[in-house]
C-alpha cells in the first residue's frame, strides 16, 4: 500500500481524498442519523471535526488515531477533517468514534466502500482499537430501522440488546480490526443470541415474604390494580422499603412494547449492558440527597434519564420522602400528571417517557415512634406540625392511596397469617385492569388513578347507598373536593379487583380507610 | 438586682389590705405597679401589706425599697394614662382586686397577683372552671384524653382552664371549643404576645370565644422563668385541676400544688407505671388526688349532673359489632379480621364505619375503640352485645 521513496514515505493516497460513513447520535432517548464525512488533503498532519462536536465527540480527536494504528492500519500523516452532519444539532457521546474512524480508513481506501453502504456503526474506541460498550445502542438500533438501514455495527457488548429490534441485521464487533476485517470480507461476524437467559429471569421479590400486614399487602394490590400511587407512613423497620419492593412483582408482566420503552431508556443511560432488554419492571429507589436533574434528568452537556424515566412502566420509591429537597419532589408533579419527563436546555429540548408507579415512604414524625406500641414518641406539637406540613402539599394530592405502617410486635408477627403469592395477587390484578381498559375503551385512558375527576365521578357508577355513605363521610371527617375524587377513583378500583359494576359502600368504605391522616395533630384530624 | 424571698412564714397575711387599690389614685399606682417585673408576687405582696397601699408600695419602690434599677426607673417615667393607651392599643383591660373580673379565689394564693391583664369575653362570676393541664409533649393517648375530658366539661356547662402552652393546654382549649363551649387560657407572658407561634391560630380563636388572661403587661416576651407564675393563676381561677401527663418535677406539678393552696380539688388520670408522663398524675394520686377514668368520674366529684352522651354502640350492624367487640386494644386490621372472621376488606369496611361513628380511631396503620370520656368499665361492647344477638365469643 505504499512504498518508499527517496523523500521519504508516500502513501497511495497522494491526492485529496474523501469518504462517508454513516453514524447515529442519542439525543434525548431517540437516536438521530448523522452523516460522517472524511476528508484528507494537504496539510500538517492533524484532525478536525466540525458539525457542532460535543466534548466527548472532540475527544475523539486523540482517541481515535492510536485505534486505527493499533488495528494494524495506517493514519494519514495529512489533514484530516471529519464533518459531522447534519451541522445544526450538537453530537454527545463517544458512539461516534467508530464512525470516525471508519469515515477516514474510507477516504484513504484502507476499507472498500460498497459494503458501507445502508450500514450504521456506533461504538466507543479505546487505544488499542478495542470497541466498547456504549449507551443508547438500543435507541441507535431503532432509529436505524426507522431510516430504512439494512445494518448496524454496534459493540460486542451491546449486541444483545440491538438484537431485540426487528428488521436489521446487527454485526457485533469486539475490536475495529474485525470490523475492517468484516468490510473487506474477511471476517464473519458471530451468530447473536437474542435471548442469551433463554426467557429465564431471576426470581422476583415476592408478596408472600411479607408477614403480616395485611392492610398494606391490600393497598398494594390496590394500587396495582388501578394504578394509583402510594404513601407509606410508618415507624423504621415497619417494612416499608420490603413492601414497596413487591409491587413490582403483582403488576402486569411487561408487554415486548413496553420492555422495549424502558429498555431504551436504561440504554440510554448506559444501565443496560450485557442485557438484552428488561425482563421485570424496573424498581428504583434514589436516595433522598438526589438533585432535580437527577431525578428528573437533565445534566449540563449530555441529556441523560433520571431516576423517574428509568423508572417507566415500573416503580419509583422515595424513602425518607421529607428529606427530599423541596424542588426536586415539586418536579415530579409533572412526570405523575403527564408520564413525561420534558428537559429544556438552550439547545433545544428533550422528552424523556416516565409513566410509573410512585411508592413514597415516610416516618410518622421526626423521631418515628409515634402510635409505636413499644417505643414512645417525644415529638413536640410544633416539631410535628412542621414534619407533617413538610409531607403535605401538591405531591401528595396526586397519591391516592395513604396507608399507616406499623411496626409490629412480636406476638403480632408471631400470630400473622401466610401471605398469598404474588401470582396470585396479580391474577386478580391483570382481571381489574382488564375491566378499566373496557370501560374507557373510547376515552384513551387507562387505569382509574390517571382518568380525569370529571370522568371519574361519571364512570365510578355509585349505588345509592355508596354515594349516601360518601357524602355522609365527607361531611363527618371534611375531605376536601381533591380528597373526595381521590377515595372515589379507589373506591371504583376496588369495585373492580371485586368485579362489582357499580361500586357500593363497601368499597367506599375501603378506600376511605387509605387516607392516614397526616394533618397536624390538631382539630381537623379524621372524623370527630 | 436579685430580690431576696422573705423566708417562709406561716402567719403572713392572706389578700390585701383593706382599701387595697380602692380609688383613682390607688387605682393607677396599681397599674403600675402591676408592670413592674423585677419585683416577685411575693416580694410586692409582703411589701403592700408593710406600707398599707399601693401609693405608698410605689412611693417605697421608687425610693428604693424593693425592685430593681429598671423598676425604679419605670416607676418615675410610666404614667398610669400611657399604660392604660398601651392597653387599649392591645385591646387588652386590667382587673385589681375587688373588681367584676377579679375572682375572688386568686386571693387565697399566698402570693396573689396585684391584679391581671385580660382580652376577649368577660370573665363571669357565674362561671364555673375546671383547669386541665398536662405535658407540653403528650403520647397520642394523653392528647385523646385533654380533648374527650375537655369536650366533657364543655358539654356539662363548665369552663375549661389551661395555659397556653403547646400539648394538653392547646388540645383541652381545642376540645372545648370544638364541643361549642368556652376556655380561658392564662399565659406567661404579656397578654398581647402570641406565644408559641404554633398556637397563633387558637389563641385568636379564644380571645373570640373565650378569655385570654395574663399578670403581664403587654410587650413581655414569653420567658420560661414566669410560667410556673402562672400555673398558680391557673389554679386560682378553677374550681378543680385535673392533671393529664406530666413527667415528675413539671410545671404540671407545681399547678396541683398551688390548686391546694386555693383548696380546690385535684384530680389525676392515672397511667402505666412505666411510663414517664404517668409520673405526675400518678404521684398526685398517690398524695391524695382524686383518680378519675374519664369525664363521668370528674363531674361526679365535682356534683355536676352528666349531660346524655350522644355515641352509642347500639343499633350497630353484625360486622362493625363484632369489630368493634374484638378492639380489647389497639390492634392491626389483620387481628380484627381474624378474630372476627371477616375478610380483610369487610373488616376495613368495619372499621372505617366505626371510625365516622366515632366509636373507633385508627392511627399508624392500628385501630383502637375512641376514647369517648367515660369510664372504661362502661364497657360499649357488652352493652351491644346485650342488645345485638348475643354473638359474643363464649368463654
Amino acid at each position: 500500500m505504499r512504498r518508499v521513496t527517496e523523500r521519504g514515505v508516500v502513501g497511495t493516497y497522494g491526492h485529496a481524498m474523501y469518504g462517508r460513513v454513516l453514524g447515529m447520535a442519542v439525543l434525548g432517548v431517540g437516536g438521530y442519523p448523522v452523516t460522517v464525512e472524511a476528508f484528507v488533503g494537504r496539510g500538517l498532519p492533524a484532525l478536525t471535526v466540525t458539525g457542532l462536536p460535543g466534548a466527548a465527540v472532540q475527544d475523539a480527536r486523540e482517541r481515535i488515531r492510536p485505534a486505527v494504528e493499533h488495528a494494524g492500519l495506517e493514519w494519514p500523516l495529512r489533514r484530516v477533517v471529519v464533518n459531522l452532519a447534519p451541522a445544526n444539532l450538537r453530537k454527545e457521546g463517544a458512539g461516534l468514534d467508530l464512525p470516525i474512524a471508519t469515515s477516514v480508513l474510507a477516504a484513504t481506501k484502507q476499507v472498500p466502500e460498497e459494503p458501507l453502504r445502508g450500514v450504521v456503526l456506533v461504538g466507543e474506541l479505546s487505544l488499542r482499537g478495542e470497541v466498547l460498550s456504549t449507551p443508547g445502542v438500543l435507541s441507535v438500533a431503532i432509529a436505524a430501522v426507522q431510516a430504512g438501514h439494512t445494518t448496524v455495527v454496534v459493540p460486542e457488548a451491546n449486541a444483545v440488546e440491538a438484537a431485540q429490534v426487528d428488521g436489521i441485521r446487527v454485526v457485533a464487533v469486539a475490536s475495529l480490526e474485525q470490523l475492517v476485517g468484516f468490510l473487506r470480507g474477511r471476517w464473519s461476524p458471530p451468530e447473536i443470541d437474542a435471548d442469551p437467559g433463554g426467557g429465564w429471569s431471576p426470581p422476583e421479590a415476592d408478596l408472600a415474604d411479607v408477614r403480616g400486614q395485611e392492610q398494606a399487602r391490600r393497598a398494594l394490590e390496590v394500587a396495582a390494580a388501578g394504578g394509583h400511587n402510594l404513601l407509606l407512613v410508618g415507624s423504621p423497620g415497619a417494612g416499608k422499603t420490603m413492601l414497596a419492593r413487591r409491587l413490582a412483582s403483582i403488576l402486569p408482566e411487561l408487554t415486548r412494547a413496553e420492555a422495549l420503552e424502558a429498555s431504551q431508556l436504561h440504554s440510554v443511560a448506559g444501565l443496560l449492558a450485557g442485557r438484552g432488554v428488561l425482563r421485570q419492571r424496573p424498581f428504583r429507589a434514589p436516595h433522598h440527597t438526589i438533585s432535580t436533574a437527577g431525578l428528573l434528568g437533565g445534566g449540563s452537556t449530555q441529556l441523560r434519564p433520571g431516576e423517574a424515566s428509568l423508572a417507566h412502566r415500573g416503580v419509583l420509591f422515595l424513602d425518607e420522602l421529607t428529606e427530599f429537597r423541596r424542588d426536586a419532589i415539586e418536579a415530579l408533579r409533572q412526570p405523575l400528571e403527564d408520564g413525561r419527563v420534558v428537559v429544556t436546555r438552550a439547545g433545544g429540548s428533550v422528552t424523556f417517557p416516565a409513566r410509573f408507579t410512585l411508592v413514597a415512604a415516610a416516618n410518622p414524625c421526626p423521631c418515628g415512634f409515634r402510635d409505636d406500641p413499644v417505643r414512645s414518641c417525644d415529638c413536640r406539637d410544633d416539631h410535628l406540625a412542621r414534619y407533617r406540613a413538610k409531607l403535605s402539599g401538591p405531591l401528595l394530592d396526586r397519591i391516592d392511596l395513604r396507608l399507616g405502617v406499623p411496626r409490629l410486635t412480636k406476638h403480632e408477627l408471631l400470630g400473622a397469617a401466610e401471605g398469598e403469592r404474588s401470582e396470585v395477587v396479580r391474577a386478580r390484578v391483570l382481571a381489574a385492569r382488564d375491566r378499566q381498559l373496557h370501560r374507557y375503551a373510547h376515552t384513551g385512558w387507562t387505569s382509574n388513578a390517571h382518568v380525569p375527576g370529571a370522568l371519574a365521578r361519571r364512570e365510578a357508577s355509585l349505588t345509592t347507598a355508596g354515594e349516601r355513605f360518601l357524602g355522609e363521610a365527607v361531611e363527618r371527617s371534611a375531605l376536601s373536593g381533591r380528597g373526595f375524587d381521590r377515595v372515589l377513583k379507589v373506591a371504583r378500583t376496588i369495585a373492580d379487583l371485586d368485579g362489582a359494576e357499580r361500586a357500593d359502600v363497601e368499597h367506599v368504605a375501603e378506600a376511605l380507610s387509605y387516607r392516614e391522616a397526616l394533618e397536624p395533630e390538631g382539630r381537623s384530624a379524621r372524623a370527630s | 438586682m436579685p430580690v431576696e424571698d422573705p423566708p417562709v412564714d406561716e402567719t403572713r397575711p392572706t389578700g390585701f389590705p383593706s382599701g387595697f387599690g380602692r380609688g383613682s389614685r390607688e387605682a393607677d399606682a396599681l397599674l403600675v405597679l402591676r408592670c413592674l417585673l423585677g419585683i416577685t408576687p411575693r416580694t410586692l405582696h409582703d411589701l403592700i401589706w408593710r406600707e398599707g397601699s399601693a401609693v405608698a408600695s410605689l412611693a417605697a419602690i421608687g425610693g428604693g425599697a424593693a425592685g430593681s434599677d429598671n423598676d425604679r426607673a419605670f416607676v418615675t417615667d410610666a404614667t398610669p394614662a400611657g399604660i392604660r393607651e398601651c392597653l387599649q392599643a392591645a385591646d387588652a383591660r386590667f382587673a385589681a382586686p375587688g373588681d367584676q373580673e377579679y375572682w375572688p379565689a386568686l386571693l387565697r394564693l399566698e402570693d396573689p397577683p396585684v391584679g391581671v391583664f385580660l382580652r376577649g369575653r368577660r370573665l363571669s362570676l357565674e362561671h364555673r372552671r375546671v383547669a386541665i393541664v398536662g405535658s407540653r409533649r403528650p403520647s397520642t393517648a394523653g392528647v385523646e384524653v385533654a380533648r374527650a375530658l375537655a369536650r366533657g366539661c364543655a358539654a356539662a356547662g363548665l369552663v375549661v382552664t389551661s395555659g397556653g402552652a403547646l400539648g394538653i393546654d392547646a388540645r383541652a382549649h381545642e376540645g372545648a371549643l370544638d364541643a361549642g363551649g368556652s376556655t380561658v387560657a392564662v399565659l406567661g407572658s404579656g397578654i398581647d404576645q402570641e406565644y408559641p407561634a404554633t398556637n397563633r391560630r387558637l389563641l385568636r380563636e379564644i380571645v373570640a370565644r373565650g378569655t385570654l388572661v395574663s399578670e403581664y403587661p403587654p410587650g413581655v416576651p414569653a420567658e420560661p422563668f414566669r410560667f410556673p407564675a402562672r400555673n398558680r393563676v391557673i389554679a386560682g381561677l378553677s374550681i378543680g385541676v385535673v392533671i393529664v401527663e406530666g413527667v415528675a418535677r413539671s410545671g404540671t406539678r407545681s399547678t396541683a400544688d398551688f390548686a391546694s393552696q386555693v383548696g380546690i380539688d385535684v384530680f389525676g388520670v392515672p397511667g402505666p407505671i412505666t411510663g414517664p408522663l404517668s409520673e405526675a398524675p400518678n404521684a398526685l394520686i398517690r398524695d391524695g388526688a382524686r383518680l378519675i377514668r374519664g369525664i363521668e368520674d370528674l363531674l361526679h366529684d365535682l356534683g355536676i349532673e352528666a349531660p346524655q352522651s350522644a355515641a352509642s354502640p347500639e343499633g350497630l350492624p353484625a360486622d362493625q359489632r363484632l369489630a368493634l367487640e374484638a378492639l380489647a386494644q389497639p390492634m392491626l386490621p389483620d387481628a380484627v379480621a381474624r378474630a372476627t372472621g371477616l375478610s380483610m376488606p369487610d373488616t376495613l369496611s368495619a372499621l372505617v364505619h366505626l371510625e365516622l361513628r366515632g366509636l373507633v380511631l385508627g392511627s399508624g396503620g392500628r385501630y383502637r375503640r375512641a376514647f369517648d370520656g367515660s369510664p372504661v368499665d362502661a364497657d360499649p361492647a357488652s352493652a351491644a352485645g346485650a342488645t345485638g344477638s348475643g354473638r359474643r365469643p363464649s368463654g
